[in-house]
């Protein structure tokens, strides 16, 4: 069997001499062992091929020099971010995000947690040798308390913060279906651990779930120790605060078996609703009465009120009966329940301007909205408003037509207050006549097409709305 | 297995590093630490007393050195071995990896649609090829990724919302670098977030698409359109030497067109594409018309996919090396120089005999086309110069109009970001000076067609040579139902 290490380590240092052979770990560091048990695990479950190796900023970055299979290097803390993004591309990939404590137990806490909770079958392995090894030997989470360390100089503390255990927290989440914590201190262990990493990967390879291995490894360079001495330290001290041993071992059937995604052409554009049916056009021309080029309109009320429904109807008429159309809501924190207004363009060619601060026609809901925006009404313009909660309407510049019509009364008539802005759209076509009624009616039908119910009501709601508007219950204010 | 079976050890002393893990690991005592300094390494190397030795094999396990102590081959005599016993000719036994291309798969002719901007990126998304969604969600930018999680299981495709959106952009990493296309919507601040992934992504050469609907600054600023992230898209992104390509759409429909581009262009450089809008575009509603061809996506050859044909492949930002990280950062500004050649876009609107410039993008560019309009009906030379590309900025186009242009005006929602890029775009053109003024407005809200109307008449004033009408039109109009 072919092993998963390279022959020659051709990215270290170019391959040249000693390097081309040797890893560029210390005299006695774990993290050699770690990749030995990791690669025999891979050549002994057969998927060399499939493996994903991810080697985030530690001392293992350059595991890539070393591991025969697809390597991926990733920024300090990301690695499992970076292997979901490979599982859900490669759901067949294996995947092994191999981490250090200060990555996987500092900076990227947000990252493991998270991918960790989600739980695919993919395989962790992080070694926590209670210092930062790379950048020279600061603290690390799981530097031990009184532990000395380039920035815990007089011994951890409090104020330093408390040595994390992260088997156990990792264990604590619904996600992963195997953690162990094992350590590298004597051939027992070794054998424990050798053994783990080859359990976590197979729970991946079966399609299980997510295994975690966490392994207490040597650090003798920053420990300033020698090889045995770190052996000694990580039994006598690490262990005692990081107990050894299976933190959690549920048995799962495999699951993750996802089809491989659709680009059937057919299903593509059913799903997104696209369609070669082309829409009815009623209107036979541009309504030129209202502006040359470009009419604008704004509708406004409260949040609820349904203005947005409607102007977007409004937009899409115009495109259906072959114009460029926009709809513009305003948009934010107060959507639900406070004001809402909504810009509506129907250009002849192309809506350069897609707002309406100076709108053709003002549709409005409340006092308030009438208020705000009527005087920005063109001269010559249309202002239309729910009679029913504006008793009086507000004197704007003589040449606005001021059109009331009791929108709310019409749908309360109709039993549903609901369908007060479909009673407005009846009147806001009748007073313009932008487009044919059957217009708005299509695009009505079209935006619901499952709801008969509705679809009748509001037919009903936007036929009264019209005829209120030509034949008025009173005079409109003005 | 019989102890029969099992090898022996065996090491080449110079691959030692004398750590003694071996040592304590073998049950026999019989290894130990040489007296005799091994003279390539300097380190003094263990010694196995292979009489002793009954092959337990724990020194293997012990050995932190892939190629440290291992089996030894049967029948190899003691003295001086030939490394090509152990190691073969090639570093690796992996394929020369391969490109699976692309397929265009033709579509019928469709009705046009009405979409809002956010939505008409996502389903640019979805015809491009992109399955795999990652993001967080943030205002104006959340229907879009709304729409991709309703959609993408429909398709069999994955939406993944991250726990951040420094966490969204490494998904993308991953995706990206297993040679699938993905995308994420973020807005401002979220985009500031995603920096970090996007130099990684630049580094080790890793396509993605990134819609960032710009909102006000700084700081958590509104959730109201300004175009103030061009500064980073351009010439932030992230640390070290980094460009992508920077997209800004004026309306849905380009919003769903260069999403399309978007995905083309980071897969033909290998690096991220960001597509910039602004709060108003990404909610603004309008037609759109879907292209005659959608994209199945194949696997470049560079990928790092978890197959066989891919396995040799490496995707690193890392070279240690000072040589090699400049040899990589010269790749990099080859491939910069490429963009810069190859991609600037503009749209010209009524440029050829303009004596003013507006210079705009995103919304601003539609108001100000309306502008454009106006004073041409009034009689003036001005067109609208509207950068499709920002980086590269589309100097190309631009530098033959400004033998005849007396001046530009940059419009934009921001502090001058955009007009910082054409500043340095004709100072590296080495263009002459050019008068350039500007209108701009702040904190989500945008610069109208009347202001800038107003803008260049004022303009056109203080130069006597230019052509300019006297009045302004009414935007009186009669309103006369039919």
């Amino acid at each position: 069997m072919h092993s998963a290490f390279y022959d020659h380590f051709a990215r270290h240092g170019h391959g040249a001499g000693l390097k081309g052979h040797a890893t560029h770990y210390c005299p006695g560091c774990g993290h050699g062992l770690a990749h030995k048990y990791l690669a025999e695990a891979i050549t002994e479950l057969d998927v060399q091929d499939r493996t994903v190796a991810i080697s985030p900023v530690g001392c293992a970055v350059f595991l890539y020099y070393y591991f025969d299979v697809g390597n991926t290097q990733a920024a300090h803390g990301r690695a499992p971010a970076v292997a979901l993004g490979h599982k859900l591309a490669n759901p067949s990939s294996i995947v092994v995000s191999y981490q250090g404590d200060g990555d996987l137990a500092s900076i990227g806490l947000a990252e493991i947690l998270q991918v960790v909770q989600m739980g695919l079958p993919m395989t962790f392995v992080f070694i926590n040798n209670a210092i930062y090894g790379m950048t020279g030997g600061q603290m690390a989470p799981t530097t031990l308390m009184g532990q000395t360390t380039t920035t815990s100089p007089h011994g951890r503390d409090r104020f330093t913060g408390q040595t994390l255990r992260v088997a156990e927290m990792i264990a604590g989440l619904d996600g992963p279906i195997y953690v162990e914590r094992v350590a590298l201190f004597d051939r027992k262990q070794r054998t424990r651990a050798k053994r783990a990493i080859a359990k976590a990967l197979r729970l991946q390879v079966e399609n299980r779930g997510l295994g975690f291995v966490e392994v207490l490894a040597e650090c003798p360079t920053q420990l300033h120790m020698t090889p045995i001495e770190a052996e000694r330290w990580v039994q006598e001290k690490m262990v005692p605060v990081f107990p050894l041993g299976v933190k959690k071992d549920l048995t799962a059937e495999p699951w993750f078996t996802p089809e491989a995604p659709s680009f059937d052409a057919r299903r593509l554009t059913r799903t997104i609703h696209a369609s070669t049916e082309p829409a009815p056009r009623f209107g036979d021309g541009f309504p030129a009465h209202v502006d040359e080029h470009d009419v604008a309109i704004k509708f406004a009320g409260a949040g609820g009120d349904g203005a947005q429904t409607i102007a977007r109807l409004t937009a899409k008429s115009g495109i259906n009966e072959g114009f460029d159309a926009t709809y513009i809501p305003s948009y934010g924190p107060e959507s639900r329940g406070g004001t809402s207004y909504a810009d509506v363009h129907v250009a002849r060619r192309e809506v350069l301007s897609p707002a309406a601060p100076e709108p053709h026609v003002l549709v409005a809901f409340n006092p308030p909205s009438l208020e705000k925006f009527g005087p920005c009404v063109r001269p010559g313009g249309l202002v239309l408003y729910d009679q029913t909660v504006t008793p009086e309407a507000p004197r704007l510049d003589p040449s606005v037509q001021m059109v009331g019509v009791p929108f709310t009364g019409i749908a309360a008539d109709l039993g549903k207050v609901k369908v007060k802005n479909t009673v407005a759209l009846g009147a806001f076509q009748a007073a313009t006549r932008l487009f044919p009624a059957d217009s708005f009616l299509e695009a009505l039908r079209r935006s619901m097409p499952d709801d008969c119910e509705m679809a009748v009501l509001n037919e009903e709601a936007f036929r009264r709305g019209a005829m209120a508007f030509d034949e008025p219950f009173d005079e409109p204010a003005n | 297995m019989p102890v029969t079976m099992r090898a022996k050890p065996f090491l080449f002393p110079t691959f030692c590093k004398a750590c003694g893990r071996c040592i304590e690991a073998c049950p026999k005592d019989c290894i130990e630490m040489s007296t005799e300094i091994d003279p390539v390494t300097g380190l003094t190397p263990v010694v196995i007393d292979l009489e002793v030795c009954n092959a337990c094999g724990l020194c293997f396990t012990a050995c932190p050195e892939p190629h440290g102590l291992l089996p030894r081959p049967e029948g190899l005599g003691a003295g001086e071995v030939d490394p090509s016993v152990f190691f073969g000719p090639r570093p690796s036994t992996a394929p020369v990896p391969e490109t699976i291309p692309d397929t265009r798969v033709p579509l019928p002719s469709f009705e046009p649609m009405v979409l809002k901007g956010t939505h008409a990126s996502a389903v640019g998304a979805l015809l491009a090829g992109c399955r795999h969604f990652f993001g967080y969600p943030i205002t104006p930018s959340t229907e879009g990724a709304e729409l991709m999680a309703r959609l993408l299981p429909e398709l069999d495709g994955f939406f993944v919302q991250a726990v951040s959106e420094v966490a969204a952009v490494n998904m993308i990493y991953g995706c990206g670098g297993a040679g699938l296309p993905s995308m994420t919507f973020t807005s401002s601040p979220g985009f500031s977030l995603m920096l970090e992934g996007i130099s990684y992504m630049i580094g080790a050469e890793i396509p993605g698409v990134f819609v960032n609907v710009m909102r006000g600054g700084p700081g958590l600023g509104n959730i109201g359109p300004e175009q103030a992230d061009i500064k980073l898209v351009c010439r932030g992104l992230g640390h070290g030497n980094t460009h992508a390509v920077v997209l800004a759409p004026s309306t849905p429909q380009e919003m769903l067109d260069l999403t399309m581009l978007a995905f083309e262009l980071a897969f033909r450089y290998r690096n991220p594409v960001v597509l910039v809008g602004d709060g108003y575009l990404g909610q603004i509603m309008g037609r759109v018309e879907l292209p005659c061809e959608m994209v199945r996506p194949g696997i470049p050859e560079w990928a790092v996919h978890g197959d066989e044909t891919h396995r040799g492949n490496l995707l690193s930002s890392i070279q240690i090396a000072e040589a090699d990280l400049e040899a990589h950062n010269v790749h990099l500004n080859d491939k910069y120089r490429r963009m810069i050649e190859r991609e600037q876009r503009a749209e010209l609107y009524r440029c050829d005999d303009a004596d003013w410039l507006v210079v705009a993008c995103n919304t601003p560019a539609r108001m100000a086309k309306g502008a454009v309009e106006s004073l041409r009906a009034q009689g003036a030379s001005v067109g609208l110069f509207r950068p499709v590309t920002l980086w590269p900025f589309p100097s190309g186009d631009l530098l033959p109009l400004l033998d005849r242009a007396r001046g530009l005006l940059v419009v934009e929602a921001g502090s001058g970001q955009l007009e910082d890029e054409l500043r340095l775009a004709l100072s590296h053109a080495g263009a002459p000076g050019t008068r350039i003024e500007n209108l701009r407005r702040f904190g989500g809200m945008l610069p109208q067609g009347q202001d800038i109307v107003d803008k260049v008449i004022a303009l056109a004033h203080g130069d006597p040579s230019c052509t300019a009408p006297s009045t302004t039109t009414s935007h009186a109009t009669a309103m006369a139902p039919a």
